[in-house]
């Protein structure tokens, strides 16, 4: 008898959840092209709430659909269906894969929703390498041609920022795969490579003399990282952040995309979602629809050009 | 390091977290009990549910899983005399004469207070030795866990019962499953044919879940005679018993439970070597030592205490090596890892100093776990052996759709679904050619891992002879020769005397 | 031949197909060793112990012809292979309804189904208990993964449902 009844309860929830509603009824699914744990993931696990929270309490669920320099998610992403339940979670590597022919699937695929971060890149020696500075590292790069090691994600970010020091102080180095970043620190901690693309979310091992930040690519010095210079100000002209964003399914209806954005504006203000950021040393950084739509065709471009002058140019 | 401890213990004391290890432990004692389900195929069950869950709140289910799985066989060897997980095949042959003897309390309740006390010895060790061999880890390089790796699947290979062959050919099927689908490096296409399905690969999951519960339900359903009803609840005799008496039993042989401990830990620790492996060596010391030897199989409590001390260390060890290295020594750990991915956590060197709330939590779950079970055995011993009883043709449907929803939700894909059928199919031709699941699991399990340590070292550095010349690269691989060479050897010797049998799997 | 002789011959001729597959793999300028490298490297060793598998299953069919026949496998209990194909076939079926119905019909289906494969219920009251049942299985796990566990669930392309 008692599951009867528990059948019947189930079966009357079964049904009354179903009523037609308009957007959103049910949950939403955002797909995060790379393993959790990783930053990306790190970024849109704190934001999935707040969005939940400005869509007037519709689960957002992140599906975690990682592999293949994060050319997976991609492909899943441009299959899903145009509906608003399916959003994904970008980064500039979009535009790399691309170029550099490792995937068919180009922002432009998509329709875009909001800009909501960037992380700036951040030159990250291991403990074990004899330089303590930028200047030191250049000279053994200069003495030792092609034996200084880089742990990257060939074909993503990670392997375009060191490139991008390579070229701008005539160096060679040497490139390893390590996809992601948590894999690159137990590599760079146990001094199995010595440099990498880091960010602010390695500050605490910086501090604990666990790791080197050599120099930081913005324009000007971070303020949670006074003594850290910019690439700039040594005399080699780097600026690079990597910038995440969501986008949504090619043909996705206009008003679902415009409450989309709506939504992904106020959660970008959120108090939580911004403590959680400035943490990971991530600028908040909101674009509506219109403006992430210029910032990515600027981007793409951008990206196209890079691609080619570091001889990765595959299209 | 003991206040950090603390701070775990008093954490995963709030309801939040201790109701998802309770549930843990007490589907895992259940599922543990019931024959025919095995640990990880518990574990596969209930992965899907700690989904939602926060990363600390599924750890304690899935730990609550492991531990409560590992003791729960005892309760089904001992009373009924079917081990209820392969691990538990020891306790059958102390625990069953035992209650035949008319003691059943005695029986079982030493094998649950031994299960409690390998397994806490056992976190003891998990603490303490976590930490100095994360440092270890972090010093290796690609070469070293290349040749780590190596010389863990020559190991199990060599292990299996049967054919050395068919156990070295079962680990390379494994790892040539995961070299289709595009390269881990530059994400090239390999063996797609073309196709946009096989881009991705077989993703490991779906594929250790089809391969796993299909091999095992399968041989089930093969056994089912037409219609067949549930056998008639057997009916539990009482098990009343002197606690004080038991635990005497147990503590006056304090080597046997240290020994025990210490080959269940040691046995957990080393890569892929998995439960079962430890209780047979476990008994089998215990029967060497042993001033009267003629007395085990006959009820003899010492057979129990081994079995079970041994069974439950082994759990403790085998979190080590996760936590540690991040690598996952089998199937049950590996579904655990995937667990901790899901919740944003990457094990290995860095982990417990990166999340040490996290990591801690986990040792006070683990901690917590044995009086836990302890206390619902003393509740719900009896009941375990309805549940036990449930009908095959109710359970199995069920658990067939629990473990596609754990092989979809995990990506959110439908192909996974698809490639969960195809390996259920792969997974029971293999064990009607009797292929060693083991080593196969492995395989697939380090694939990925070996191919990208290969080419990482030899990015580094173009000298392949660096694999032998580092000196923990090089004992690693002449271990890998030696132990490959060992069970050439031991198979040569026993032939003739053992001939293959249609076993069950082994899981 | 016998089980061992044909499963290296299976596995033989995966290896080599897949061998042939590995040609004209792009080669990348990051990586010193292409894609074919490893994947050529198991395959070889797939296809030497496949090959082994095979000689010592002839080796020792001729060498034991008589013993064979005498070790053959003891009369175990029959084994219920039509089920098992039973299964195998409402399983596919299952996956294939999956992405078109979504998950609470498809499931409904395929617990009643396999039910009633297992276990032929006789009789309007036996039916009732398998229908039931299986409605309770789709019903709780859907309330219990998609509501409270924000586990994500198929959805069907035709029933969007």
């Amino acid at each position: 008898m008692k599951v009867l009844t528990a059948a019947v309860a189930g079966l009357a929830l079964f049904t009354f959840a179903n009523v037609q509603a308009a957007y959103p009824d049910r949950p939403i699914k955002m797909i995060v092209p790379w393993a959790a744990g990783g930053d990306t993931d790190n970024i849109f696990r704190p934001f999935a709430p707040a969005l939940q929270k400005a869509l007037g309490g519709t689960t957002v669920v992140i599906a975690n659909i990682g592999g293949a320099s994060g050319t997976v998610g991609a492909r899943e992403a441009k299959g899903s269906p145009a509906d608003g339940y399916t959003l994904y979670a970008v980064h500039d590597y979009i535009h790399l894969t691309y170029y550099t022919g490792m995937s068919d699937v180009s922002y432009a695929d998509f329709e875009p929703v909001c800009l909501i971060a960037a992380t700036p890149s951040i030159l990250t020696a291991s403990p074990k390498t004899k330089w303590n500075t930028m200047k030191e590292m250049v000279a053994d790069a200069k003495a030792n041609p092609g034996q200084i090691s880089v742990g990257a994600t060939l074909g993503s970010t990670s392997h375009f920022f060191p490139a991008m020091v390579e070229k701008a102080a005539g160096i060679k180095f040497k490139y390893i795969s390590y996809d992601g970043l948590a894999q690159r620190m137990n590599a760079i901690l146990g001094g199995h490579i010595d440099l990498t693309d880091g960010n602010l979310t390695q500050k605490g091992k910086v501090d604990a003399a666990q790791l080197k930040f050599l120099a930081i690519a913005t324009e000007k010095r971070s303020p949670e990282l006074p003594n850290v210079p910019t690439l700039k100000e040594l005399g080699y002209n780097v600026i690079y952040s990597v910038s995440r964003g969501l986008l949504a399914p090619k043909g996705t209806p206009a008003d679902v995309l415009s409450k989309l954005e709506g939504a992904c504006g106020q959660a970008a203000k959120d108090p939580t979602f911004a403590e959680s950021m400035r943490k990971q040393g991530t600028d908040v950084h909101y674009l509506d629809h219109k403006g992430y739509a210029e910032f990515l065709k600027q981007n793409d471009a951008l990206n196209k050009d890079l691609s080619r002058d570091l001889g990765l140019l595959k299209r | 390091m003991f206040d950090l401890l603390l701070a775990g213990i008093e954490n995963v004391l709030h309801l939040k977290y201790l109701v998802p290890l309770f549930l843990g432990t007490l589907v895992g004692l259940i599922g543990g009990a019931l024959p025919g389900v095995t640990i990880t195929m518990t574990i596969i069950i209930v992965l899907p549910f700690t989904f939602g869950l926060d990363p600390l709140q599924g750890l304690a289910t899935m730990t609550g899983v492991y531990v409560g799985g590992s003791a729960g066989g005892a309760i089904t060897a001992a009373l009924i005399g079917i081990p209820g997980t392969p691990s538990a095949i020891t306790t059958t042959f102390d625990g069953f004469p035992m209650t035949q003897k008319g003691q059943p309390g005695r029986a079982i309740w030493l094998g649950i207070w031994s299960s409690c006390f390998g397994g806490l010895l056992a976190g003891i060790f998990l603490i303490g030795a976590t930490g100095p061999l994360a440092a270890i880890a972090l010093e290796f390089g690609p070469w070293e866990y290349f040749s780590l790796f190596v010389f863990a699947l020559s190991m199990v290979a060599g292990l299996t019962e049967g054919s050395l062959l068919k156990g070295l050919l079962a680990g390379v099927i494994g790892l040539a499953i995961t070299i289709v689908g595009s390269d881990p490096i530059m994400s090239v296409p390999r063996f797609t044919l073309g196709t946009e399905f096989l881009r991705n690969g077989f993703p490991f999951l779906p594929v250790l879940i089809g391969i796993f519960a299909f091999a095992q339900l399968m041989t089930d359903i093969e056994k089912m005679k037409g219609s067949e009803h549930a056998a008639a609840p057997i009916k539990a005799p009482p098990l009343t018993v002197s606690h004080l008496s038991v635990l005497w039993e147990i503590f006056s042989r304090p080597f046997l439970l240290a020994w025990s401990t210490l080959v269940g830990i040691l046995i957990g620790v080393l890569p892929a070597i998995g439960g079962s492996a430890a209780t047979v060596m476990a008994y089998d010391q215990a029967k060497k030592f042993s001033k009267h030897p003629e007395r085990f199989g006959k009820g003899n409590p010492e057979g129990i205490i081994a079995s079970e001390a041994s069974c439950n260390a082994n759990v403790g060890g085998s979190l080590v090596t996760i936590m540690a290295f991040g690598i996952p020594g089998d199937a049950v750990t590996a579904v655990m890892l995937g667990a901790m991915t899901i919740h944003g956590i990457q094990s290995g060197p860095l982990f417990v100093s990166q999340h040490p709330q996290i990591a801690y939590g986990i040792y006070a779950a683990y901690l917590l776990a044995h009086p836990l079970m302890v206390l619902i055995c003393a509740f719900g011993a009896r009941l375990f052996l309805r549940v036990v009883t449930v009908p095959k043709s109710m359970l199995i449907p069920n658990v067939l759709v629990l473990c596609v929803i754990g092989a979809f939700a995990l990506n959110n894909i439908m192909e996974d679904v698809v490639v969960l059928l195809l390996f259920g199919l792969v997974g029971y031709a293999l064990v009607k050619a009797r292929f060693p699941l083991a080593p196969l699991i492995l395989g697939l399990i380090l694939g990925d891992q070996i191919e990208v340590n290969l080419l990482r070292a030899i990015m580094s550095d173009a000298n392949p002879w660096l694999f032998i010349t580092r000196p923990i690269s090089g004992f690693l691989l002449a271990l890998s020769v030696a132990s490959v060479l060992f069970a050439l050897w031991q198979h040569r010797r026993q032939k003739g005397r053992t001939r293959e049998v249609d076993q069950e799997p082994d899981f | 031949m016998t089980r061992d002789g044909i499963a290296g011959l299976i596995c033989l001729a995966l290896a080599i197909g897949m061998l042939v597959l590995t040609r004209g793999l792009p080669q990348s300028s990051f990586v010193p060793l292409g894609p074919d490298f490893y994947p050529r490297i198991v395959l070889v060793i797939m296809a030497v112990l496949s090959a082994l598998l095979i000689a010592a299953d002839l080796w020792q069919r001729r060498a034991g012809a008589a013993l064979a026949a005498a070790s053959a496998e003891p009369a175990a209990e029959r084994r219920n292979y039509r089920l098992v194909g039973i299964t195998f076939a409402v399983f596919a079926g299952y996956v294939i309804l999956l992405p078109f119905v979504g998950y609470r019909v498809a499931t409904f289906i395929f617990v009643a189904a396999l039910q009633s494969a297992f276990d032929p219920p006789r009789g309007a009251r036996r039916w009732a208990m398998v229908l039931i049942s299986a409605l309770a299985s789709a019903a709780i796990t859907f309330i219990v993964f998609q509501h409270y566990l924000s586990v994500l669930l198929p959805r069907g392309k035709w029933t969007d449902w």
